[in-house]
């Protein structure tokens, strides 16, 4: 259980016309789940390799309880990454690969044996110890790569996109057995990934990364309801923004004023952008409602199975909803309709 | 079916035929002449006294056996040596630097250059006359040219070893240059992650994974250096004697009769690598079927 503090993380390569990573202050809780999220290149692998000592930062500080990581070096950080490619050694057996960091410090073999097995057993592979890793599955093999990351009980477990190369049954099973693990071990760990669905359904927390630089650092469910920006709340789905100032404890825009409940409301500057997820919004062809409701026109109606995607023009400004396809109300293109924008579903957002 | 077959082996009998004929026939009639089979001066008889004269014989088995003895140093001196030099040189500029193009170029330079040019290096650089003994006499660390170790023309045949290595390490380095380039940094990378300091991840993670590429190098390189000719006839002494030079001293002799030594000397050499080729090939196979 290790506590681990990014501070002022800077770090530059002499091909890129921008820092790789820019600035970042993160503080991991110890035992926490965390991913870092973003598309290729946004330097969330760079990060990673900060942390195990492989790159050196240009400035800033890797604090693991309470202790800089600055001037330890890789091998004696305790901090174990997992590579994407898996990496096992294609000459050595299973057994080999799992036992190897604790061969490497000179832990008696029967010692070493004994853990092996253990670790086996803990990423449900007992019986594979003399395979090698050529007659093994991706999956087997991600898993071996667990359990040679897991035997010497890492402060830290990094792990570089650890289901981009496995097929959707395998990322499933791999997903549960990773949890199951962490919360098992309690091994603070830190994943690097560019799926948004990947990282919402692993981890504790989302570190959220666009060109070097941490967009937002919080829980998933607050990525879809309070996002901090426009790029964060794109990130993860988000499609409806308005333009609003604040106006009389309210919003103002140009489809009209906007009734806002948010605890933000006195952080927000004075223009600000409103986003709301295209499943709160709500549809009626008569006007239901009591407030932030909007009279508008049906531009398309997309039926996708469990859900129907429409798009509604409101005095000039398109905004999307997704409504369960069950029991819907017979809503056609060019219709007229009443869009509903919920108080309490609505967030504003000063970037 | 029948003339698709006949296409087959029609467009195979040209290369075929020249295969037979000029290797297999080459080496067929080398061995009938270390046979003793000799029509040109009238020796018509097959038996193995070639073979016997040139290991047992009073005259011949002392030459063989240390020629023997000193090829096999030479050859397994060079050929580990210049492995070494390479593996180090290549690991030290792989990673990307300011000079490494450079480098490179140094590193390889001495691929194209002809072993006979090498050989005239050697002398050049390391005989006792050469630039190391004047400089070193100039700087007053020996007193003499004539002080500087006899390192060219020396009965351990280490200037022998200094020009195969000279030459081969640039082979290895290229070879083992695109090896560690495929495997990148990311296997040592883990390592190291995993507790593995330089010594161990040299010795559990690079070696290992260089090493099929550099057995198969070494065994090319090996194969070479204990047949070729022209590196020992220069830079050796006339006693020991590798082998190759031996052979060809046969070749030189006015007395015909001495041909049938040579010959067989050329078979013993073509054997001894033939073996070190099968157990390297049976080596290679036993590991793929345990794998």
């Amino acid at each position: 259980m290790s506590k681990l503090n990014i501070k002022n993380l800077i770090k530059s390569f002499p091909s890129m016309d921008r820092p790789a990573v820019n600035n970042v202050n993160l503080d991991i809780e110890s035992g926490e789940l965390v991913a870092f999220l973003g598309p290729s290149g946004c330097g969330k692998t760079t990060i990673l390799k900060m942390i195990t000592g492989l790159f050196q930062p240009d400035s800033g500080d890797i604090i693991l309880d309470e202790q800089s990581l600055l001037k330890i070096p890789t091998e004696k950080r305790g901090v174990v990454m997992v590579f994407q490619n898996y990496l096992l050694f294609p000459y050595m057996n299973v057994n080999e690969n799992v036992g190897f960091a604790l061969k490497m410090k000179g832990v008696d073999k029967n010692i070493i044996d004994q853990k092996v097995k253990e670790m086996l057993e803990l990423v449900k592979l007992p019986d594979i110890g003399l395979r090698k890793p050529k007659q093994l599955s991706g999956g087997q093999q991600q898993r071996v790569a667990l359990a040679r990351a897991l035997i010497s009980n890492p402060r830290i477990l990094l792990l570089d996109e650890p289901l981009s190369n496995l097929d959707a049954h395998l990322r499933d099973e791999m997903r549960d057995l990773i949890v199951t693990i962490q919360q098992k071990l309690k091994v603070t760990t830190i994943f690097v990934t560019h799926d948004q669905e990947e990282a919402v359904l692993l981890a504790d927390k989302i570190a959220l990364i666009f060109d070097g630089e941490l967009q937002n650092f919080t829980s998933p469910k607050n990525y879809y309801e309070k996002p901090k920006n426009i790029k964060a709340a794109k990130f993860f789905g988000g499609v409806n923004f308005i333009n609003a100032k604040k106006h009389n404890d309210n919003l103002s825009t140009n489809i009209g004023t906007i009734h806002y409940k948010g605890e933000n409301y006195t952080d927000l500057n004075e223009d600000n952008i409103i986003t709301i997820r295209p499943e709160n919004i709500k549809l009626s062809k008569n006007n239901d409602f009591n407030n932030n409701s909007f009279k508008g026109l049906i531009k398309s109606v997309i039926f996708s199975g469990t859900h129907t995607r429409y798009k509604i023009i409101v005095n000039d400004l398109e905004l999307e909803c997704s409504l369960q396809s069950v029991g819907l109300q017979d809503i056609k293109t060019d219709d007229t309709i009443y869009v509903h924008l919920p108080s309490d579903k609505i967030w504003a957002m000063n970037e | 079916m029948g003339g698709e077959r006949l296409k087959i082996i029609l467009s195979l009998t040209p290369p075929l035929l020249i295969i037979f004929t000029l290797f297999f026939g080459g080496i067929f009639y080398g061995f009938l002449q270390s046979l003793g089979y000799q029509p040109a001066i009238g020796k018509y008889e097959i038996n193995f006294s070639a073979y016997y004269n040139v290991m047992f014989s009073e005259r011949y088995a002392k030459l063989f056996w240390t020629g023997l003895g000193l090829n096999l140093w030479v050859s397994f001196a060079s050929t580990f040596l210049a492995a070494v030099f390479a593996l180090f040189g290549a690991l030290a500029i792989r990673k990307t630097f300011f000079a490494k193009t450079i480098c490179n170029f140094i590193y390889s330079l001495n691929l194209p250059m002809p072993h006979l040019v090498v050989a005239v290096g050697i002398i050049f650089v390391f005989s006792q006359s050469g630039l190391l003994a004047r400089f070193a006499s100039q700087i007053g660390l020996i007193g003499s040219p004539g002080d500087f170790p006899v390192l060219v023309k020396d009965k351990y045949g280490l200037g022998i070893i200094l020009a195969y290595i000279w030459k081969e390490a640039a082979f290895f380095f290229i070879i083992l240059m695109s090896v560690l380039q495929s495997l990148g940094e990311n296997f040592e990378e883990l390592a190291q992650s995993l507790g593995a300091n330089r010594w161990q991840r040299f010795r559990y993670v690079i070696l290992p994974l260089v090493m099929p590429n550099l057995f198969s190098a070494s065994i090319i390189v090996f194969a070479f250096s204990f047949g070729a000719y022209e590196v020992p006839a220069l830079l050796g002494v006339i006693y020991p004697q590798m082998l190759p030079v031996m052979a060809f001293e046969f070749f030189l002799n006015p007395d015909l009769n001495a041909r049938s030594e040579g010959m067989a000397l050329s078979i013993i050499i073509a054997i001894i690598v033939m073996i070190l080729v099968v157990f390297y090939f049976w080596l290679t196979q036993a590991k793929i079927r345990k794998d």
